[in-house]
């Protein structure tokens, strides 16, 4: 059985394993155990702290195998974006040029670098093994995360972020990076991402041009390039799309991908997901597949199974689920359809 | 060859020479209306019925037959009735010691820095007439004017430069830049300046600063260049002590070059002279010569010699200035000495 459940410091081999196959871009999982070390220590004080409002939290989560003790998948929730350095975005804006007198309307778009959404929480760190793509799996590695928001509402913000990573090519190059912040930093998409990871991303922002570019300016590669979702992010970028994040307003400075956002409370896992008391026995025939967390902290545990269920009742969970999750008979755990 | 205030007199032959410029003099415009409005406004000012802010001293170059074969112009003060618009060519440094970058990243401001400062501008010569002293004379005039009437002039003195066009009169910073916002051709941008109607820049032009790598390299390296045919009269303005101080044209990017009024060495060299009729003989020199007169301004170019303060210039100089001898003038040598 696949569950989620907190990073532990002895997973920094596996998690190192799965930070080396994703793609660039993906810079909150540096294939770099020193950095990786310091982002599950991280982790670790953060499901230890009282906290009774969003700070410097993050949380990391990982998705094992119970069987082998295998990772197959990571993600992660920074509980406030930008509390310790900027958190910089492009916003998408349009400027409308208008001359009566020669009948000419031109609405420009620009792009404006700003800081618009620090506070906000920040979904970071996403991975599954590419055999989990499109697969309830998924789902649970990546909404597992916002049942834990749900339970946990005091340590996080009202409002999700999400940066998508964007296309860059088989080579590793981004359109969008090389008419943008190359001009700035005279390296290539896949160097300056792997600084990013080193370093910071606030560290490489400020070199940005703090003006606001014309997007009329750049070549249509990188006009095209804004928005777009890289390949192996479309299943991280679809399932939030399905959850209700919006996009459009904001995308990433390095490679234009889009960054998605969404008041923490219209959340569909959040606003739809229920608390309800668990019994233990055969789940009946002819169920759905829900996404079944504990509501624990630092025993967080999440997992998939089939259900038949019925709201307003108690849920039946296989002993197996039940051990999966650490709960036993009249404790009461959170679900949400897959 | 003698330069004088233009009259309407001179219009059908205006219009002829305004044919003929094609693209790239956008204070010559080949418009009726608009040149009978012009020469009306400078018969006005050289009445002294026109403010500074308003003043356009209109001379025309007139061969000894009354033919008007070239014109040139000085306006009291840019920009004191409509916004006067340059970039001004800034410097952005994206730097970090630590990664080892020092990007430096020409950046063009939207400026109405050369508010209030007389202009040079609408120089033309007839190209069957671009021979001998012509050029010099019809272009130094000017400032032989300024010195006599300094309190009519600003304390700097600009002249914009014609930019880089190739033969089609296609301009390569325009293409990259004005064609994104303007959404028409330069020609007809340039005409629709020429002819007053500057009000549209403001409501179209990128009001941010431009970071010039966002530029075709072709627009880029055309930025505060002369057209190969300005390269003359930009040597000679040079020599007379104008210097490129990093305004550029919005349109096309030629250099708007300036010097303070009072060190142009024609306005400053320039001496009062009593006029002496005789044989300037061997070892005379070209001189320019004013008659020192406003509405019956007369200036020339002529072989002369100074001696004893008096300038000695043939009968047919005197004939041309309309002046006898023991009349006051205002000389100057008619090029820097090498």
């Amino acid at each position: 059985m696949l569950v989620m459940r907190p990073a532990q410091m002895a997973d920094l081999a596996e998690v190192q394993r799965l930070a080396a196959d994703s793609p660039v871009g993906v810079t909150s999982l540096p294939d770099d155990s020193e950095r990786l070390r310091e982002k599950i220590a991280a982790s670790e004080a953060s499901f230890a702290a009282e906290v009774s409002f969003n700070g410097e939290e993050s949380y990391f989560f990982v998705l094992e195998d119970s069987e082998s003790g295998r990772l197959v998948g990571c993600s992660g929730i920074v509980a406030s974006a930008g509390y310790s350095e900027p958190f910089y975005s492009f916003r998408n804006e349009t400027f409308v040029h208008n001359s009566r007198e020669l009948k000419i309307h031109n609405k420009i778009h620009v792009l404006s670098l700003c800081h618009d959404l620090t506070g906000n929480s920040l979904l970071t760190s996403f991975y599954v093994e590419r055999a989990l793509v499109d697969t309830a799996w998924s789902e649970l590695n990546s909404r597992g995360r916002l049942l834990f928001v749900a339970s946990h509402p005091e340590r996080f913000a009202d409002a999700v972020v999400v940066e998508i990573v964007g296309h860059s090519d088989e080579a590793g190059d981004s359109p969008f990076w090389d008419a943008v912040g190359r001009n700035f930093f005279d390296m290539n998409y896949a160097e300056a991402e792997r600084l990013c990871g080193l370093k910071s991303r606030t560290f490489l922002a400020e070199l940005m041009p703090h003006y606001p570019i014309y997007v009329p300016l750049l070549p249509d590669e990188a006009q095209e390039a804004m928005g777009q979702v890289h390949p192996r992010a479309q299943i991280s970028f679809d399932i939030l799309m399905r959850e209700g994040f919006e996009t459009d307003h904001y995308i990433d400075i390095f490679d234009g991908g889009p960054t998605l956002h969404a008041r923490t409370s219209g959340i569909r896992s959040i606003a739809q997901s229920r608390v309800v008391p668990v019994r233990i026995g055969e789940p009946g025939k002819g169920g759905r597949q829900y996404l079944v967390s504990n509501g624990q902290l630092q025993d967080y545990r999440a997992i998939v199974a089939d259900l038949d269920w019925v709201p307003g009742k108690p849920v039946t969970l296989s002993l197996a689920a039940a051990e999966a999750l650490g709960v036993g008979e009249g404790v009461s755990v959170r679900l949400v359809a897959v | 060859m003698i330069v004088r205030p233009v009259r309407s007199a001179d219009l059908p032959a205006l219009l002829e020479l305004a044919r003929s410029t094609g693209a790239g003099l956008t204070t010559l415009p080949a418009n009726e209306e608009r040149l009978a409005h012009r020469v009306g406004w400078a018969e006005k000012t050289f009445r002294g019925d026109a403010e500074r802010a308003d003043a356009d001293y209109l001379f025309v170059l007139e061969n000894d037959e009354g033919q008007v074969v070239g014109i040139s112009a000085v306006a009291g003060a840019v920009g004191l009735r409509e916004p006067w618009y340059n970039y001004r060519v800034g410097l952005t440094v994206s730097a970090s010691q630590e990664l080892n970058i020092h990007r430096q990243i020409p950046t063009l401001f939207l400026a109405n820095d050369l508010t209030g400062n007389s202009e040079l501008c609408s120089l033309f010569l007839h190209a069957d007439y671009r021979t001998g002293l012509n050029g010099r004379l019809l272009s130094k005039a000017r400032f032989l004017f300024i010195a006599e009437f300094r309190e009519l002039f600003g304390d700097k003195v600009i002249a914009e430069m014609r930019g880089m066009s190739d033969a089609n009169g296609r301009s390569p910073f325009w293409e990259s830049l004005g064609r994104h916002f303007f959404k028409m051709e330069f020609s007809t941008a340039d005409y629709l300046t020429g002819v007053g109607n500057k009000a549209f820049i403001a409501e179209l032009m990128p009001k941010f600063p431009l970071y010039t790598c966002f530029l075709s390299e072709d627009a880029r390296s055309v930025i505060g260049r002369v057209h190969p045919d300005t390269e003359p009269a930009l040597a000679m303005l040079k020599a007379e002590g104008f210097s490129y101080q990093g305004y550029v044209d919005i349109f096309d990017a030629g250099p708007a070059i300036e010097a303070q009024t009072d060190k142009i060495r024609a306005v400053h060299d320039s001496q009062n002279l009593i006029l002496a009729i005789g044989t300037p003989g061997d070892d005379a020199s070209a001189f320019l010569i004013h008659n020192r007169k406003r509405e019956d301004c007369r200036i020339t170019a002529a072989p002369a010699r100074m001696a004893a303060g008096s300038l000695v210039v043939d009968a047919l100089t005197a004939k041309r200035l309309q002046l006898n001898a023991g009349d006051q003038v205002r000389a100057v040598a008619l090029s820097a000495r090498g």
